[in-house]
């Protein structure tokens, strides 16, 4: 079940994972597809057009409190944790981040562009692109294994490797 | 002193010299990799801490322009005390031992640059 998260990430990260909350609610989860759709489809357009977005937890917080009450009819706690992590989004992320990057074209970015080869970075370009993604994704990289992530791919696959997120 | 002189008779072109901490290139390009990671994060706590007046991203660009001007090194030694010498400016500039004049020093030019056209060389003029 998601879960609203915690108030330690950045305005940035938190309006970028409150949008991942919102598109995830116009596309119905699997979870909630056994619910009844009309029903939940009803208060969740509702919910975020009435609530301003500014203040992301607490708009967060009651729009899935009367989410699972409405689909599940018993109440479930919710924690202080991030949407789990999947490989859609852990990719969206990365590329998000990469287009952000000045030194690199967003057009010509694909998830199988070599960073020296194809977008011809340079080594401490390289590193600085890890360092944004340890930013992003909240954890260490040593750079050791740093080293050798080479192209966007490889660097979805690292995470998803250290994160425990599977298909 | 008899190894290296052992090792100089047996392959005749090559020396082998005590390494100062990294024994290859790869070992030393990791340093360098981590003195870089080390400095780009160090740079917006220096410009708020000595109140600069540059921007974030042009230290960052000049911290990059520091470490390609020894972009070509290659000998692990010689890039092991690079990086030393670059760890004791970190070490200066994240305990605030240094000045915002000494930080600032990195951004004057000292000297100038050689003159490579004809014209430039002619107004400089050489001695008689």
């Amino acid at each position: 079940m998601l879960g609203h998260s915690s108030c330690k990430f950045s305005p940035v990260m938190a309006s970028r994972v409150l949008h991942q909350c919102v598109r995830s609610l116009a596309r119905p989860s699997l979870r909630l597809l056994t619910a009844n759709p009309t029903v939940r489809a009803a208060p969740a357009p509702l919910a975020a057009a009435v609530r301003p977005l500014s203040f992301a937890a607490d708009s967060r917080r009651t729009r899935w409190l009367g989410q699972s009450r409405i689909s599940s009819g018993v109440l479930c706690r919710q924690y202080g944790d991030l949407p789990p992590l999947t490989l859609e989004t852990i990719k969206d992320r990365v590329m998000y981040v990469l287009k952000l990057y000045d030194k690199i074209n967003p057009e010509s970015l694909q998830a199988s562009s070599h960073f020296m080869k194809d977008l011809g970075l340079d080594s401490l370009d390289q590193v600085e692109i890890i360092m944004a993604m340890e930013d992003e994704f909240g954890f260490e990289i040593p750079d050791g294994e740093a080293e050798k992530l080479m192209t966007p791919a490889e660097i979805v696959q690292y995470i998803a490797d250290k994160k425990d997120v599977y298909e | 002193m008899a190894s290296t002189a052992a090792a100089r008779a047996a392959t005749g072109a090559s020396k082998v010299v005590k390494p100062i901490f990294s024994r290859d290139f790869d070992e030393a390009k990791r340093r360098v990799r981590e003195l870089y990671r080390a400095w780009y994060r160090e740079v917006p706590n220096a410009v708020a801490m000595f109140q600069l007046d540059i921007t974030v991203q042009q230290g960052r660009d000049k911290v990059r322009e520091m470490f390609n001007k020894n972009k070509h090194v290659t000998d692990p030694r010689l890039m092991d005390m690079l990086v030393i010498k670059g760890k004791l400016e970190l070490q200066e500039t994240i305990h605030v031992w240094k000045q915002k004049t000494h930080i600032m020093r990195y951004f004057s030019e000292s000297e100038e640059p050689r003159a490579a056209d004809f014209l430039s060389k002619f107004y400089r003029g050489h001695e008689p």
